[in-house]
């Protein structure tokens, strides 16, 4: 009898220890398929190995981290199914992504409508943080920098340089195109005269044609809005007709990434100088895990989904527990807005009135083959002005 | 590049009667061949060029036993779904079991540059002119000259009057295939080291290539040559001139000017290689 009760209580008491503690749902939304899904796998490969390391420790006070992942091919409509699939069928508590900008601008209005917090982990459309938080959507955060935060203060450095007439070659999507148009303003406002204005499509074999324009124009730099994948084509053709203009550089372009798929040459990219937020050896331990596993240095998307989610959304979600008691979508959305986490790899991690998180800014440049980290910025608001 | 891809297709489309939309997908996988010969496994570039067709002729056999085989006698309806979903299928296999990672193949000739009075110009894209010239003659040679290819040349024009006479449909389709096989894996070797390898870098080729058959007269493969030169040329010259961004809509906007102005193509022939 004795021994019939104590099982009875065993089984309640694991019964209600599960029923108390179920897993809290994250989805991942990026480009698993497509031209850029090389993206998409670094975000599949980023948060399943930080969801890992989450879960090792315990999980979130108590409670395991499962993740999901959804393919927006990098397209606005394909992103509302991604959204759906997420919050419909695997049923998430938060998103992480889009990783593309057009993805993003094309989830954010499913994901108001739905009621689903989505912290966006590297989309750079100014567009973006205008239309979260006090701009209408306020289930829309986002960690990472955007191009007009950006472009003022990469202008500016380029001006110092001595840079006087500069072209933009830009990816013909959403990131490329809104990247063009806040440099536009940016180099008027720095004094740079902008020379040409030039899109290519993204998974181009052949550069020449764009190469040829840029040579005409004559610019004395060219700012290339562009991904490590499409980098090593592109400087390989540069060389090769000869440009000697200076490579600034925004994406991925001065990256771990690119010099590993240039490995037979990597001075190919030397000289080159990016602006970005995040860079291999932010977290060593980080880059360690990541390449024993995947054999290839980290990539920057899957990076920055884990620092996401490990440094906003986990954050968010002891806020949410702590508070309500509970990690619904609601809990969460709030929690967000009280998220302040000062040493994220990436900086300093609060999203202001309109969802924007003020990470640092890098300049990263290529030398010798070699990353190095010319200048480490904090930003604020005042680098819009 | 365009040419070696668009010639495989109007053979196919000659011989076979039905478009290959899985085609970019062949020189996918050629360049994945060449890749894995030339940088896995170390064969010198020369060899690697030559063992990547070779790997494609078996996958085009197969491919032809495998897939074409069942649905070529079925409406086109089913060929354009079979051959597109072959198409997608291949892509993301490739993307499981190669990764997204682009593959870089550099070469001796894809590094050194010639400068003659201030153009300059890999010595790779040298190889590819001349190799190309090489295999389009040898192509006409094949076709030409060789009882398979009067044979290839005789299925195009009538392929009941071909199976009354005693020609074997089957053994000639598959040569088709395998043939075709080889010229886009041919290109690859050839143009890969200029570029990146990547799973979906065949996609849009297959547009292009299904434009310049078109263009060139419904399956037959000189016309479908000199079109890819004409897209080619188009291109170059709209990028350099016009805008890099639009090069791709200014060609098609010519192609379509082309066919407006000879709805039965360049060279206005019915179907026939």
């Amino acid at each position: 009898m004795r021994l019939a009760l104590a099982l009875a209580t065993l089984l309640f008491l694991a019964f209600s220890a599960g029923a108390q503690a179920p897993p809290i749902k994250i989805g991942f939304a990026s480009a698993m398929s497509g031209p850029a899904a090389i993206t998409g796998e670094g975000v599949r490969w980023g948060g399943t190995l930080a969801v890992e390391e989450i879960n090792a420790k315990g999980g979130v006070m108590g409670r395991k981290l499962e993740a999901y992942f959804a393919d927006n091919k990098a397209q606005p409509g394909e992103a509302v199914s991604a959204v759906r699939k997420l919050a419909d069928v695997d049923q998430v508590d938060v998103i992480i992504g889009q990783t593309h900008s057009g993805a993003c601008l094309g989830a954010m209005p499913v994901v108001k409508e739905i009621g689903i917090p989505m912290v966006v982990e590297s989309c750079s459309h100014p567009k973006i943080r205008e239309l979260s938080g006090k701009g209408g959507n306020e289930w829309t955060f986002r960690v990472a920098l955007d191009d007009e935060i950006m472009a003022y203060t990469f202008a500016r450095y380029m001006a110092k340089q001595g840079v006087k007439t500069s072209s933009v070659l830009a990816m013909n999507n959403d990131f490329g195109r809104g990247a063009a148009t806040a440099y536009e303003a940016a180099f008027r406002k720095a004094g740079v005269k902008l020379v040409s204005t030039e899109f290519f499509d993204p998974g181009q074999p052949d550069y020449r044609p764009v190469l040829a324009r840029l040579k005409r124009a004559n610019p004395e730099a060219i700012l290339g809005v562009i991904l490590a994948s499409d980098g090593a084509p592109f400087l390989r053709q540069f060389r090769e007709l000869g440009l000697t203009q200076k490579v600034y550089a925004r994406g991925s372009l001065a990256s771990a990434e690119f010099l590993h798929q240039v490995r037979d040459n990597p001075r190919v990219g030397d000289g080159v100088v990016e602006a970005s937020y995040w860079i291999t050896g932010l977290d060593p331990d980080w880059d360690r895990k990541w390449t024993e596993r995947h054999k290839i240095p980290p990539r920057i998307h899957g990076s920055l989904a884990a620092i996401t989610l490990k440094w906003a959304v986990v954050p968010a979600l002891e806020i949410a527990l702590k508070k309500h008691g509970k990690a619904d979508r609601a809990s969460i959305r709030a929690a967000l807005t009280e998220v302040d986490v000062k040493d994220s790899p990436l900086g300093p991690i609060k999203f202001d009135a309109n969802h924007q998180a003020w990470i640092n800014m890098i300049l990263i440049e290529m030398r010798d083959g070699q990353l190095r980290i010319l200048e480490k910025l904090p930003t604020s608001p005042a680098f819009l002005n | 590049m365009y040419a070696m891809v668009a010639a495989g297709l109007a053979l196919m489309l000659g011989v076979a009667r039905l478009i290959n939309f899985a085609h970019g997908e062949f020189f996918m996988l050629g360049a994945y061949a060449f890749w894995f010969a030339y940088r896995e496994l170390g064969v010198p570039y020369p060899l690697a060029a030559v063992l990547a067709p070779a790997v494609m002729v078996a996958f085009g056999i197969a491919y032809q036993h495998g897939v074409i085989r069942a649905i070529l006698p079925r409406s086109w309806h089913v060929q354009l779904i079979a051959t597109l979903a072959t198409s997608i299928v291949l892509t993301n296999l490739a993307i499981i079991a190669l990764g997204t990672q682009p593959k870089e193949v550099p070469t001796v000739l894809s590094a050194r540059i010639l400068d003659v009075g201030g153009v300059r110009v890999a010595w790779q894209r040298l190889l590819v002119l001349g190799a190309s010239v090489v295999i389009f003659w040898a192509l006409h040679r094949f076709v030409a000259r060789t009882r398979t290819g009067r044979a290839m040349r005789a299925l195009s024009q009538n392929r009941e009057a071909c199976a009354v006479v005693g020609v074997d449909v089957q053994r000639v389709a598959m040569v088709t295939f395998a043939l075709s096989a080889a010229l886009a894996a041919a290109a690859a070797a050839l143009v890969s080291p200029l570029f990146n390898i990547f799973p979906d870098m065949g996609t849009a080729l297959t547009l292009k290539a299904f434009a310049a058959v078109v263009v060139g007269g419904f399956g037959y493969v000189n016309g479908a040559i000199a079109a890819s030169f004409l897209i080619g040329l188009t291109e170059a010259l709209a990028g350099s001139y016009v805008s890099y961004a639009y090069k791709d809509a200014i060609a098609f906007l010519v192609m379509l000017a082309v066919l407006l102005w000879r709805p039965q193509g360049l060279f206005g022939r019915r179907l026939g290689i």
